[in-house]
């Protein structure tokens, strides 16, 4: 029978079993919780297909998975199970990486926290050969590949010992010989479908299994504990009470299931699905992403969790909300053509259709399930780029702006931020800050800082703190970049030879510890105990002087390396995981919208540099690192500060242009200094020159400016005062108020609205009544009529002179308010309103706003000109003050009645009617 | 030319305008569901001080303050007899499979705590409103006999004895002087310590909502309510009842008496709401602060072990009290069914006294926490009904420890037969969990009730009637065609 058939045979039968379970209720179905609802019962079959019972070997997972399902080809598309295996190539090949790696992927790739090195073909200088890579990385590898194969695809077991090849020996590191390693004895480790498909898989014992070399059993010991199979002293027994009379696993026993976030938690990081508190022994050095990121995915609120939180009580939210939600690892990473969640992306199914129907059915989806999960775009893991960005992000499920409608400019931060730059504010675990390789520790481990926890990470009585992950831009896989969150881990380490690459851990051990390799070495003890207490802390196990450096230099030149040199890098690590509510998500627009914004807020990489070595960033990622790397000599911290002006973004409240607020400040306080000036000499002089009856004009009371006028000037004031103080809150909001940006830019939007509505209706009726005419200067004459009005200001004025040009309803303003009016009606205005709809139309259309320069360029130009207006305002308001008496101009516009001089009278320059003979209410 | 005709304060006026206006209209509303609420909470008067309104009278007993209120508020004693805090019954009440009328109420019916009220009045009637219930012989129409003070006391100091009396100590004078509104602790005097001890009956009312935390209880807590800012009073009538004395909904104090029907910003959430009372997700634990009372096995009675009024009292029996109970959850329309005396039991499997009302198929019903009180009680072994023991006085168990002459008294008082052969049928009885709302913060998650895989949730879909859980299989609409009715239609 084949496969297929078998399959399907089993799907007509469950259907059957199906109808009947519905007829009998469905109280039965709680009976089969505990099993698999879905899977048959199937024999345990070794390598050669006999039923282990019968022979007693290790269970195949390839023969008995593969009596029904297409391991062959679940195992070629998986790279769980390449690891990195099919890209392997020469050290150095790899672009971008470092030159001693030799694939991108775990198996034969190089990761600084990781640190051990798989040995390049031809390299006598041993760190792992396969099985010892097997031994130290096969305990989060899922078997299969690397471990069955070489890059060629021959069979482990098919290979003859030839001197030094890292396939066939190991390194002994208690006698630092190399072992010819028999792969007959050992066998292999296939792929463990147990491992992610078995409710409680016993990862501990098929680590044990592997660490002991029992590569074969590693498969049949994450099987202890189910009672399928004990082991007893060395020997792997089968429970034959565990099977039916037909040598079938027994149906209690066939547990197999969808994998859950416990089996990917298993390998990836702190998994807590159930309702008793997480407790810190729940993270463990293996999971890599919690260490490395501070991720936990768990339903669990904080507060109710057994970590040693920061003002736990307030920790409202849950660690992940998806996890709280019932969203699996598996709803998100899924199988790339799992019928239930495939969807063509957009790019390639045609415009007309939402939905392709045509997919696998079920029956061949478990025939040929594809094990390449999908995934995210992430920094790390280049293993088979194509699956980058498969899976759904969270843009595929959620409808961001349909719940975003209270944030101003919706679509601008979406196309700036990513989602979890909000929504993830936060970590709540201790993660990676230095990884310090440049030391060993006697158990042979780097000398690890982490962030977000005060004190040793490992005594659960330390405080954790928690920490914000830095925000960075990320090119995504459309191209296009967003600022997400991430971990910064700076790694230093030694390296040598050329090609450099790294020291290995032997050699750190013989350099720093004693010969018993049970402490560190007495001579490494005098150079490092600081505190003279006869030990090495963690405190004292760093390279921080050049007496240090040196001497573990010499020491490793001693050893027989060439040229050691410390090499420091700094690597992001995204976070995508523990992901808030919005209740709990970043809401508060000043967290970017401030002086002190997280964009731009410092992130610490590392409290100590070893050797003084600047590390460098590994730009093998997609992730753009603009900003300033900084050593600080007071507070001894090494930071990174983004720099986002540089990749071109201005946020308002946040960025300013120096020069224009250098400008614009000068404007306004040389207006200032002009009124207090100006204004000071003419209270002088009006002392000096006490009530001259000879110079008192003759006065007549006019009806100056009409209703319209006045409603519209002063509709024109209230909305500039209110513009310019609610823009200066979204400028400078540090200094002035604090106030919420979600109400004071939208008031400004309102305000700067009115404000053009009134222009607009104030153009048409200056046309319309002829009005215009008095903004228009008479050519002839105008600069010298101009140069009177000047020179009334600057002389004149002080003496008591009539105003040169008499304040008529036909000729309100003078040559110097004309021009003025012109600058500020025509240019000044026009422009604000311009750059004002400019950056506001960034709320609907985006593009329009980049494709004028962006806020960079609109924003400071807007700035400049309200820093116009406030200068104008000021002197406008002064010179009010030169009428008739110095609140006649104010009460004119208030209540439209001026008193004026007279015309014509002596002493006042008699312009023809139709020059501009307009009086006093200033400029 | 003439003075303009408009005058300068109308432009500035309509200047603001067109800019407030605007500004108003556009501007984000910062509106929070919970200041929507607080506009249906209501306020009270200020009370009047009654210092010095006494000295007129002389105060020597309970009718005698009785009678000085009445003096000012003629109505307030007729009002208060019309209620069932004064006759103790409610109804009658139809009920379906029965057909005579019933009525309700402690004068009444029997539950599974002390059982039944009739010949056993005086400690009983200790939390009647009224002064003198020793007997059948009381008269509910004498006005003097209402207790005023025991609701409007303010000063703290009065205390009830047997039948309703005040306290030998109790100044009279002092408490009618403090007079006002009623407070939680008048309320509380009785109905946190229904059971004859604190937080004994009821696992969601005690003596810890006095000055409870913010967490304990959010309304009382947080914001500082009394117990008539839910329980609305108008003439002395008072909101709300539990299916612990009532069968029917009448008067029933809701949550969306005050809360919207739709109150989560979340509609995923407010898509339960029509099937899942507030408080099922709300009140995830029950007696959070103090232990109540969840089993009582009388059949222990009448034994000599050491005493300990939570575990062992030779009058009563054995019992069981719990902390932090995961209340019961089950389908609830607001009526309920209830155990009459004279019901033929099956003494094999518990008799409920009050099976609250509903089902998946019943779209008024929602699911609902409950308190659910164990206890084995004394029926009549021949007849196969629960009986009313004679517990207290001259005859009573709790003198004699003699079961068959307090089956033969207590049967004669509510005029049944007694075979004269008795044993202990197991019964239950369901409390409406309802009080000590948590904060929104502490109430469950998505995956207290929702669980994949094996791990068991809160709520047992097939026991509630589901084929299976609704996040996957569907709601009840799309699993049986139930279209749940919303609260507000309901009302």
């Amino acid at each position: 029978m084949t496969r297929r058939t078998r399959l399907f045979r089993f799907a007509g039968i469950f259907t059957l079993f199906l109808i009947g379970l519905l007829a009998m209720g469905g109280s039965a179905q709680v009976a089969l919780a505990q099993t698999s609802p879905i899977h048959p019962t199937f024999p345990l079959l070794d390598e050669n297909g006999q039923n282990v019972l019968d022979s007693g070997a290790p269970v195949s997972t390839m023969a008995t998975c593969g009596s029904c399902h297409d391991t062959e080809f679940i195992a070629d598309h998986s790279f769980h199970v390449t690891v990195g295996l099919d890209q392997f190539t020469a050290p150095g090949a790899i672009e971008g990486s470092h030159p001693w790696e030799m694939s991108s992927g775990m198996f034969g790739g190089w990761d600084a926290t990781a640190y051990r090195y798989l040995t390049p073909p031809g390299d006598q200088e041993f760190d792992l050969g396969v099985p010892d890579w097997i031994k130290t990385y096969g305990l989060r590898h899922v078997g299969g590949g690397p471990a069955m194969e070489t890059p060629d695809g021959t069979p482990l077991t098919e290979l003859t010992v030839t001197a030094g090849d890292p396939w066939t020996h190991s390194y002994d590191s208690e006698t630092g010989e190399l072992m010819a390693w028999d792969w007959s004895k050992s066998g292999v480790e296939e792929m463990n479908c147990f491992l992610c498909h078995f409710p409680q898989p016993n990862n501990q014992a098929r680590k044990d299994a592997l660490e002991s070399g029992e590569f074969q059993w590693a498969n049949t010991a994450t099987l202890l504990g189910t009672g399928i199979v004990s082991h007893e002293g060395d020997e792997w027994v089968w429970n034959p009470d565990a099977f039916q009379e037909d040598g079938e696993l027994d149906a209690d026993h066939v547990t197999i299931q969808d994998p859950t976030p416990e089996n990917c938690g298993a390998c990836h990081g702190a998994v807590h699905m159930s309702t008793d508190p997480l407790t810190p022994a729940e993270i463990t050095p293996d999971d890599w992403h919690t260490i490395r990121t501070g991720q936990i995915f768990s339903g669990q609120r904080l507060k109710d969790t057994g970590l040693n939180l920061e003002n736990k009580q307030d920790l409202d939210r849950s660690l992940d909300v998806h996890a709280e939600r019932n969203v699996e690892c598996s709803d998100c990473h899924f199988a790339v053509n799992n019928p239930v969640y495939y969807q063509e992306p957009l790019e390639t199914r045609p415009g007309h259709l939402l939905f392709d129907p045509r997919r696998l059915d079920f029956g061949e989806y478990l025939l040929r399930p594809d094990h390449n999960f999908a995934r995210g775009q992430t920094a790390q893991h280049a293993v088979k780029p194509e699956y980058q960005d498969a899976m759904r992000r969270c843009e595929s499920c959620h409808d961001a702006e349909s719940t975003h409608d209270w944030l101003p400019y919706t679509e601008l931060h979406m196309d700036t931020l990513s989602c979890e730059s909000c929504h993830i504010p936060k970590l709540y675990a201790p993660a990676m800050q230095l990884d310090d390789w440049t030391v060993i520790t006697p158990d042979g481990q780097a000398n690890v800082t982490f962030r977000g926890v005060e004190g040793d990470v490992n005594d659960i009585h330390s405080l954790i703190t928690g920490y914000e992950p830095v925000l960075l831009e990320q090119t995504e896989v459309t191209g296009e970049s967003r600022l997400t969150p991430f971990n910064l881990i700076t790694t230093y380490y030694w390296v040598h030879e050329d090609p450099e690459r790294p020291v290995r851990v032997e050699d750190l051990k013989a350099v720093y510890l004693n010969e018993a390799g049970d402490d560190y070495a007495p001579e490494i003890i005098t150079a490092f105990d600081a505190n003279g207490d006869g030990t090495v802390d963690s405190a004292e196990l760093r390279l921080d002087s050049d007496e240090k450096v040196q001497m573990i230099k010499d020491r490793l030149v001693g050893l027989g390396l060439t040229n050691p040199q410390i090499r420091g890098e700094v690597r992001p690590y995204n976070v995508n995981h523990n992901v808030a509510h919005g209740d709990y998500a970043t809401k508060d627009c000043q967290v970017c919208h401030s002086q002190d914004s997280l964009i731009s807020r410092s992130f610490v990489l590392a409290a100590y540099r070893p050797g003084g070595v600047d590390p460098t960033i590994k730009g093998d990622n997609n992730v753009k690192f603009t900003g300033d790397m900084a050593w600080d000599d007071e507070t001894n911290t090494l930071t990174f500060t983004p720099a986002t002006t540089e990749s071109g973004l201005y946020l308002p409240g946040h960025n300013h242009v120096d020069w224009v607020g250098w400008i614009g400040l000068f404007s306004l306080l040389a207006t200032l200094a002009f009124v207090v000036i100006h204004g000071g000499l003419r209270l002088y002089e009006a002392g000096k020159h006490a009530h001259d009856p000879h110079k008192e004009p003759e006065m007549r009371t006019v009806y100056m400016y009409t209703f319209y006028e006045r409603a519209w000037h002063w509709l024109q004031a209230i909305t500039i005062l209110m513009l310019l103080a609610t823009g200066i809150v979204i400028h400078r909001p540090d200094t002035f108020g604090n106030l919420d940006f979600g109400i004071v830019v939208p008031a400004h939007n309102v305000l700067a609205a009115i404000l053009l509505i009134n222009a607009v209706f104030a153009v048409f009726y200056h046309f319309a009544s002829g009005e215009i005419r008095q903004y228009l200067p008479e050519p002839r004459g105008y600069f010298r009529q101009a140069l009177m009005q000047v020179d009334y200001y600057m002389r004149g004025i002080f003496r008591g002179d009539p105003h040169p040009f008499a304040k008529t309803p036909e000729h309100k303003l003078n040559p110097l308010q004309q021009a003025t009016y012109f600058m500020i009606l025509n240019v000044l205005l026009p422009l604000q309103i311009l750059t004002g709809i400019a950056m506001w139309s960034a709320m609907r259309w985006p593009n329009v706003m980049r494709s004028l320069g962006g806020l960079t360029w609109l924003a400071p130009f807007h700035t400049l000109i309200a820093w116009f207006f406030a200068s104008f305002v000021i002197l406008h308001v002064y010179l009010t003050t030169t009428g008739h008496t110095p609140l006649e101009g104010i009460k004119a516009m208030t209540v439209g009645w001026e008193e004026v001089e007279v015309e014509g009278r002596e002493g006042t320059a008699v312009a023809d009617s139709s020059a501009a003979g307009a009086g006093s209410v200033g400029a | 030319m003439t003075r303009p005709r408009v005058p300068w304060i109308v432009g500035a006026i309509v200047t603001v305008l067109v800019i407030a206006i605007p500004l108003y209209f556009f501007l984000p509303k910062n509106s929070s569901k919970a200041e929507e609420a607080w506009a249906n909470v209501p306020t009270h008067p200020v009370h009047t001080d009654h210092k010095g309104l006494f000295t007129d009278y002389t105060l020597e007993s309970g009718s005698d303050v009785t009678n000085a209120c009445l003096d000012c508020h003629p109505d307030a004693a007729q009002e208060v007899m019309k209620t069932s805090h004064w006759t103790w019954e409610n109804g009658p009440y139809e009920l379906e499979g029965r057909d005579e009328l019933v009525y309700g109420g402690k004068k009444h019916l029997i539950n599974n705590f002390c059982i039944g009220i009739t010949d056993n009045e005086p400690p009983c009637t200790a939390c009647h409103i009224g002064y003198g219930w020793e007997d059948e012989s009381f008269d509910f129409t004498q006005e003097e006999n209402v207790d005023c003070l025991v609701c409007h006391d303010n000063s703290g100091a009065y205390i009830k004895k047997n039948a309703g009396y005040p306290a030998d100590s109790v100044d009279l004078l002092a408490v009618a002087e403090s007079v006002g509104n009623p407070t939680r602790e008048n309320c509380g005097s009785c109905h946190f310590r229904g059971g004859g001890g604190d937080a004994v009956k009821h696992g969601d009312l005690d003596n810890s909502l006095l000055h409870p935390s913010d967490e304990l209880d959010v309304h009382m807590g947080k914001y500082d309510f009394s117990c008539t800012d839910c329980h609305r009073t108008e003439h002395h009538d008072i909101a709300g009842k539990s299916i612990s004395v009532s069968m029917d909904d009448e008067n029933q104090v809701y949550c969306t008496d005050c809360h919207n029907e739709k109150p989560h910003d979340d509609e995923r959430l407010n898509d339960h709401t029509a099937t899942v009372a507030c408080q099922t997700c709300h009140i995830p634990e029950f007696a959070r602060k103090e232990a109540t009372k969840t089993e009582w096995l009388w059949s222990q009675a009448g034994q000599d072990l050491p005493q300990n009024p939570h575990e062992y009292l030779k009058i009563k029996g054995k019992f069981v009290y719990e902390k932090n109970v995961v209340p019961t959850y089950a389908w609830y329309s607001g009526t309920a069914d209830r155990y009459i005396l004279g019901d033929k039991i099956d003494p094999t499997v518990p008799t409920v006294m009050n099976m609250p009302h509903g089902g998946i198929d019943d779209p008024e019903a929602k699911i609902f926490p409950f308190k659910v009180h164990n206890a084995d009680q004394v029926y009549d072994t021949v007849y196969n009904y629960l009986l009313q023991p004679k517990t207290f006085g001259e005859g009573g168990y709790w003198s004699d420890f003699d079961w068959d002459k307090a089956n033969r008294l207590g049967s004669e008082a509510v005029g049944m037969e007694y075979s004269g052969e008795y044993g202990f049928a197991p019964t239950q009885m369901y409390w409406p969990t309802t009080h000590m709302v948590a904060p929104a913060k502490d109430a469950l998650q998505c995956e207290s009730c929702h669980t994949k895989d094996d791990a068991p949730g809160r709520l047992d879909w097939e026991a509630l009637g589901y084929q299976g859980d609704p996040m996957y299989y569907g709601g009840r609409e799309q699993q049986l065609g139930v279209a749940p009715v919303s609260t507000e239609e309901q009302k």
